[in-house]
């Protein structure tokens, strides 16, 4: 495949302009660039969803149709999107074939066929998945598998993976890699974008970056280093990959005391305790109960058993605002649904919860409100034209830096993070992780949930792992490890050695 | 994706094509028949678009939050049976008004009850107790009529205060009211992040099951005052009141530029809904008089303020 000049314009923003590369048949070719770099745009305009305002790409020496899915499609590209674009309420066999069902006679469905093959494929990719549950009620790891399957189906001869390992646990994208491997190998072209430089290294061939809707270079994977891909992303120096910590847990009483917490059958017996200035992470697979534990803690969901104390005070469960009057905050994990009203202002998204608080004599103090906003957009340094634009304008990252803004206005003394810089370009990264560390240098506790291991370990004072709904260990100094975590965090009696 | 531009991110363009509409039917007045606009006939004309347009202040905040109410006319009906049996057994007429909307309240709590606790989809609520309540309206009245009410009491119906009739005074003490819960207290931003993304307001403590429990009772309330409003100008108080007012009310306010889906609206382009609507179809019943005609009117018109909202944002085809 051959892309040569392609340029797109939103309004006023140019979110492609003039790129130009190739992809080799049987190449990993890893697509790398901040959020707003115009991969996505890139990767839309492949999948046939939108038409570029020039350029042209040639696939397999044939210029390739823009503006129809279906055309795109019958070329061999198939894409796999980053926001999995699924049929919720469907089953998997379904989700797998809208669009390209098997039929008998005329307009008859093959229901056995379809199943068969999904059966088939699904089990290539080494999972486990009841076929007759509607999407929704599978994990979100199995949700991408599905879509990943879909993808194979087709047979495609160019593959386009948006982030496939952002919802997948270590063990689930390694059977994932192992595909790509495969894929590679019978000569399927794979474009490959990552926020993960990890992966990238591991995986690809050769890398492209983009920066700021222009090409900045394409090179084997072999001529390059972490740091110089990650210059080359956000064209600026990152203060390297430190491992400082912050000053870690000061002598006082905890901030957090959970004891014997349970919740059938997500969770059970957990216990931890939360330092002022404390960072304790919180590691295991996905779907291990971390998630559920976080939810219980602020009172989204109710518990069977155990006790929490807040700040020495019994704390009782089941009451959001509750959780919120006494200093608890929670930045959830799934920033599209649960962190953000995507049509709110960004004003109103960062005050939605602190409008009781802002409230005399029932009429809206809308002056304290503005400082409030303006507060919070100086200290995190969110990058916006004006603080009444929708919160759908803003990139990932700096969607993220809201989120965590809306929470920090009510100065929380314990902070629960689930997975904060999920979807999060790398230089934002860095400032969500400054941000915490700071935070943590200000007394407030931390309970920090993520998937991402070397984040985890770098940030972290300590480290819980979890696995299947318990808490199976606890690291701490130099004992935290990548290999440490993912001992503990491996199902037990799945006695699966690491490499 | 960056939208920007001065067109695309002024936010009354809807308010604008209905204002549009509205000169573009006062023109058409103006030119046929002068007389249609004689503020005597224009109040003449307005004595039944009052209780619509005060069943759409609930409905409307209702609406926001991705919600229905059709039990309107239903709850209108008890609140006029209820009057009326009082006021029969000796009661004053204004205890037995109060009384009335009362009940009327209490019907909207139930409504706003099953909502929350229960969770069952409003639309599927209150189409069970729009026949619900007409049901026991009728049954407890035996469908007969009350009337012979004191001239006093007709006054609210009928008389005319500084110029304006008596109902119209209360509509615009119940916008002032509503329109200042929405735009100064934290209600109004709770009604609209309720409509948008139910799942992130209880991430941020925001109290779902109040605000739709308030706004329920509120429509109750607002049912009831209209009931009181119509019993007192037509001097009879049947079951059979508000029959079919529901999608009357729903039409104006989704022609007022309220989403069905929730999250978007406000009260000023419902106002000019109402205004819109009442005036056509006045003009259309005032010049033709056909009222069958009027129907199609009001079809074409939902259509059309729809159809010229979108030609003129072209934003909205682009996102997503």
């Amino acid at each position: 495949m051959e892309i040569r000049g392609l340029s797109k314009a939103f309004g006023g923003v140019q979110a492609l302009n003039r790129v130009s590369f190739g992809i080799h048949a049987g190449e990993v070719h890893a697509l790398c660039g901040e959020n707003g770099a115009g991969k996505s745009t890139l990767i839309k305009i492949l999948a046939g969803i939108i038409r570029p305002d020039e350029g042209e790409v040639g696939f397999d020496g044939r210029p390739l149709a823009f503006g129809d899915v279906r055309r795109a499609e019958a070329a061999g590209v198939a894409v796999i999107h980053q926001e999995s674009v699924a049929f919720a309420h469907l089953n998997a066999v379904d989700n797998l074939f809208v669009g390209r069902e098997c039929c008998r006679f005329r307009g008859v469905l093959d229901r056995h066929a379809m199943a068969r093959q999904a059966r088939e494929i699904l089990g290539r990719l080494g999972e486990d998945i009841d076929l007759n549950q509607p999407l929704e009620h599978l994990p979100l790891a199995q949700r991408q598998m599905v879509a990943i399957a879909r993808a194979l189906l087709a047979r495609c001869r160019l593959l386009v993976m948006d982030e496939p390992t952002a919802s997948l646990s270590a063990k689930e994208s390694k059977v994932l890699f192992r595909q790509i491997e495969t894929l590679r190998e019978s000569g399927v072209g794979i474009l490959y974008v990552s926020h993960r430089l990890q992966e990238i290294f591991q995986l690809a061939d050769r890398v492209t970056v983009l920066r700021d809707g222009c090409w900045v270079s394409t090179d084997p994977c072999c001529d390059l280093d972490e740091t110089t891909l990650i210059r080359r992303m956000v064209g600026r120096e990152i203060a390297a990959r430190s491992t400082a910590r912050g000053k870690g847990p000061q002598e006082e009483g905890p901030r957090l005391t959970v004891r014997g917490l349970s919740r059938a059958p997500m969770f059970s017996d957990v216990s931890l305790d939360v330092y002022p200035g404390e960072i304790v992470g919180l590691g295991g697979l996905v779907g291990a109960g971390r998630s559920e534990v976080a939810r219980c803690l602020f009172g989204l969901d109710d518990f069977d058993q155990g006790s929490i104390e807040l700040n020495g005070v019994p704390h009782p469960g089941g009451s959001v605002a509750a959780s919120c009057a006494s200093g608890m905050a929670l930045v959830p994990e799934d920033r599209q649904h649960e962190g953000l009203i995507q049509t709110f202002s960004i004003g109103d998204n960062l005050t939605l919860p602190w409008l009781q608080r802002f409230t005399r004599r029932g009429v809206l103090r809308r002056s304290a409100l503005k400082t409030l906003v303006t507060r919070a957009i100086k200290r995190l340094d969110v990058r916006l034209q004006s603080t009444s634009d929708p919160v759908s304008s803003l990139s990932g990252g700096n969607q993220q830096k809201v989120v965590l803004g809306k929470w920090l206005a009510g100065k929380p003394s314990m902070l629960i993070l689930d997975e904060p810089t999920r979807g999060v370009d790398v230089g934002a990264k860095e400032e969500v992780y400054t941000l915490i560390r700071e935070l943590a240098g200000e007394g407030v506790g931390i309970l920090f949930i993520s998937s991402d291991l070397p984040e985890l370990i770098r940030l972290s004072h300590r480290i819980l792992v979890m696995s299947e709904g318990k808490i199976r260990g606890e690291l701490s100094g130099a004992a935290m490890g990548e290999e440490a975590v993912l001992r503990l965090a491996l199902p037990v009696g799945n006695g699966q050695g690491v490499d | 994706m960056g939208e920007g531009g001065i067109v695309r991110s002024f936010r009354y363009w809807h308010e604008i094509v209905l204002l549009v509409l509205i000169g573009v039917v006062f023109a058409f007045a103006q030119m046929f028949e002068p007389r249609f606009l004689q503020l005597d006939v224009q109040r003449e004309l307005s004595t039944h678009i009052w209780e619509i347009a005060i069943l759409c202040l609930p409905m409307t905040l209702i609406i926001i939050t991705a919600g229905i109410d059709l039990s309107v006319g239903g709850m209108m009906a008890l609140c006029a049976v209820t009057l009326g049996m009082l006021f029969q057994r000796g009661l004053s007429p204004w205890v037995a008004a109060t009384m009335g909307i009362g009940v009327a309240t209490l019907c909207g709590v139930l409504n706003g009850l099953v909502v929350t606790r229960i969770r069952v989809h409003p639309l599927i609520v209150t189409l069970a107790t729009m026949a619900a309540f007409r049901g026991a309206a009728e049954g407890l009245s035996l469908a007969r009529p009350v009337s012979s009410f004191p001239e006093a009491f007709g006054w609210l119906g009928q008389g005319v205060w500084w110029g304006l009739p008596v109902p119209a005074w209360c509509f615009m003490g119940l916008l002032l009211l509503t329109a200042s819960a929405v735009g100064l207290s934290r209600w109004g931003s709770y009604c609209y992040a309720v409509g948008m993304n139910p799942e992130a307001c209880r991430f941020a403590a925001v109290p779902v099951n109040r605000v739709l429990l308030g706004l329920y009772a509120f429509s109750g309330f607002a049912s009831g005052l209209a009931a009181v409003l119509f019993v007192a100008r037509r001097n009879t108080a049947k079951a059979d009141i508000g029959m079919g007012i529901e999608l009357l009310v729903i039409t104006a306010v989704v022609t007022g530029g309220v989403s069905i889906f929730g999250g978007r609206g406000n009260l000023l382009g419902m106002v000019l809904g109402v205004l819109l609507i009442h005036e056509t179809r006045e003009f259309v019943s005032w010049r033709w008089s056909r009222d069958e005609l009027n129907f199609v009117v009001m079809g074409l018109l939902l259509i059309l303020s729809v159809l010229l909202h979108r030609w003129l944002t072209p934003a909205n085809r682009n996102t997503s």
